[in-house]
């Protein structure tokens, strides 16, 4: 039988670059605020399993991959106000999932299942989970690789991309609804206030250390896996909870890249 | 509307049609084009020229479906660009957009981004054929950038992006060629290059062009339509009246 610290180590380590590798083309697709609006609805959804007694991945999986199919929609038809739309609905799954943890019938925040929810836990991480979250990753590699042309086409100049016929909207759909099912994954790994650290910071960072595009996308990937390997020891040494953890050290992390960037700057200036 | 049904309507009807068409940027206190009415024919070719914020960009835009009238209605190849179809009908298209610098580090080879232009046309897994690399080096040959062929994009200056790009274009054997301010980065012997390049396409292929440009001078013996852009609107029109 797999051993507790490396079935949590995997987790951490496929959740971390999965979401890295995400990030990045969220990043350069142009959609950070869609994808945004998606990990709200993941949390809005993680909530209201809370209350339906479901399991958490489940509901969090159903409104994150709902919340994509819906934004899809409006994509084609409000393309300009689809920025102002996400934050409507960011605004409302946010609504949702704090009544939802109000209405849960807990008094005390770290009452095991809604702490789950919030600020995430390594008990949450199971083989299953754990094949899940594998299987996302496997299935991200595989549209990857199938639609490579059309996704550096997107990532080169969007703009050109759509003008000669590349579908920009359905590719950034499709984005969007690997997004909710990670998120839906790493969810109770990380907490749901949290797992935008996984998503985001990692290809902040690699921004800072390098500017070529497949070199961005493997960092980020390496940085995000770093974060959330470092952060779960951390977690587990200093008994801090997972989501925490692991979003301080991609916080460091991103503080010394940007340190980097400062000295890499300063030393390129002639004296 | 596939592929093969936009291509069939593309042999009849026009290329671009506007009828009435306004557009305006989110948050502007006036829109950028106004009631613009317009038809270019199948095999004909319209040199759009004004003053800077006429709005020559906007249109180019509007035709391809890249900016959405609030007002009044744009089809491309007889497909509305409100409509999914649009995705088919500008398979049928090149564009050329007037910012397409890449900074010093994009690394992205010229071959590369030339081969990206062929995406659309790309089922998932579907590699690059024969007769496509045969394309890529005419079309490289054509704008003379065979030496820059491995060279990273952003290395290069501005004219040199500028052929990479109009390349990219021609290889895609396009119905139409949507060019926004082909010669602005280019020297006086690129200019020749670039202007017989498209000519030559347009005529052998019997293609149509829309072609924003302060200087028409180099293209204007294939111009069967010229407007004037001034504020959004269109106050010289010589050609085709529909």
């Amino acid at each position: 039988m797999i051993s507790f610290f490396l079935l949590t180590s995997l987790a951490a380590i496929v959740s971390g670059s999965l979401c890295g590798a995400l990030g990045f083309h969220v990043q350069r697709f142009n959609a950070v605020t869609l994808s945004f609006t998606v990990a709200h609805a993941a949390l809005a959804g993680a909530a209201l399993g809370l209350i339906a007694g479901i399991d958490v991945t489940y509901t969090a999986m159903i409104l994150a991959l709902s919340s994509a199919a819906l934004l899809g929609a409006f994509f084609t038809k409000i393309i300009h106000e689809r920025e102002l739309i996400s934050m409507a609905l960011f605004s409302l799954f946010s609504a949702l999932a704090l009544l939802a943890i109000y209405m849960s019938n807990v008094t005390v925040l770290a009452t095991s299942s809604v702490a789950v929810v919030l600020w995430g836990s390594l008990l949450a991480v199971t083989l299953h989970k754990l094949i899940m979250l594998a299987c996302a990753a496997a299935l991200f590699i595989l549209y990857t690789s199938a639609y490579r042309m059309h996704i550096d086409a997107i990532l080169y100049d969007s703009k050109l991309a759509e003008a000669e016929g590349v579908d920009v909207q359905a590719h950034t759909f499709i984005l969007l609804f690997f997004v909710g099912a990670a998120i839906a994954l790493t969810l109770k790994l990380m907490g749901g206030f949290l797992v935008f650290a996984l998503l985001y910071n990692p290809v902040v960072a690699a921004s800072q250390i390098t500017k070529n595009a497949r070199r961005q996308l493997h960092l980020s990937a390496l940085l995000g896996a770093s974060s959330a390997l470092l952060g779960l020891t951390i977690s587990y040494v200093l008994n801090w909870p997972v989501g925490a953890a692991i979003a301080l050290t991609s916080s460091i992390i991103l503080l010394a890249s940007f340190i980097y960037k400062l000295l890499a700057t300063r030393a390129k200036k002639p004296s | 509307m596939g592929l093969a049904a936009v291509a069939r309507s593309a042999l009849r009807g026009e290329v671009v049609k506007l009828e009435d068409v306004w557009v305006a940027y989110s948050g502007a206190d006036k829109p950028a084009i106004k009631g613009i009415t317009l038809n270019l024919p199948l095999r004909k070719t319209m040199l759009i020229t004004g003053p800077n914020g006429a709005g020559k960009t906007t249109l180019i835009e509007t035709c391809l479906g890249l900016l959405k009238p609030f007002k009044g209605k744009a089809s491309l190849f007889g497909v509305n660009t409100r409509s999914r179809g649009i995705v088919q009908a500008r398979r049928l298209c090149s564009y050329v957009p007037q910012s397409f610098m890449k900074p010093p580090f994009e690394a992205y080879t010229v071959s590369h981004v030339l081969k990206l232009g062929l995406a659309s046309f790309k089922s998932a897994f579907e590699p690059i054929n024969g007769d496509e690399e045969k394309r890529i080096k005419w079309a490289a040959e054509l704008l003379e950038i065979e030496s820059l062929l491995n060279r990273p994009i952003g290395e290069l200056s501005g004219g040199q992006q500028q052929r990479v790009l109009i390349a990219r274009a021609l290889l895609r054997k396009p119905k139409a060629l949507f060019l926004d301010e082909p010669f602005a980065s280019l020297d006086r012997e690129s200019r020749y290059i670039v202007a017989e390049a498209v000519k030559e396409y347009v005529r052998r292929e019997d293609a149509s062009a829309v072609i924003v440009s302060h200087d028409v001078a180099p293209l204007n013996d294939i111009s069967d339509v010229a407007l004037k852009l001034v504020d959004g609107a269109v106050v010289e029109y010589e050609g085709i009246t529909s």
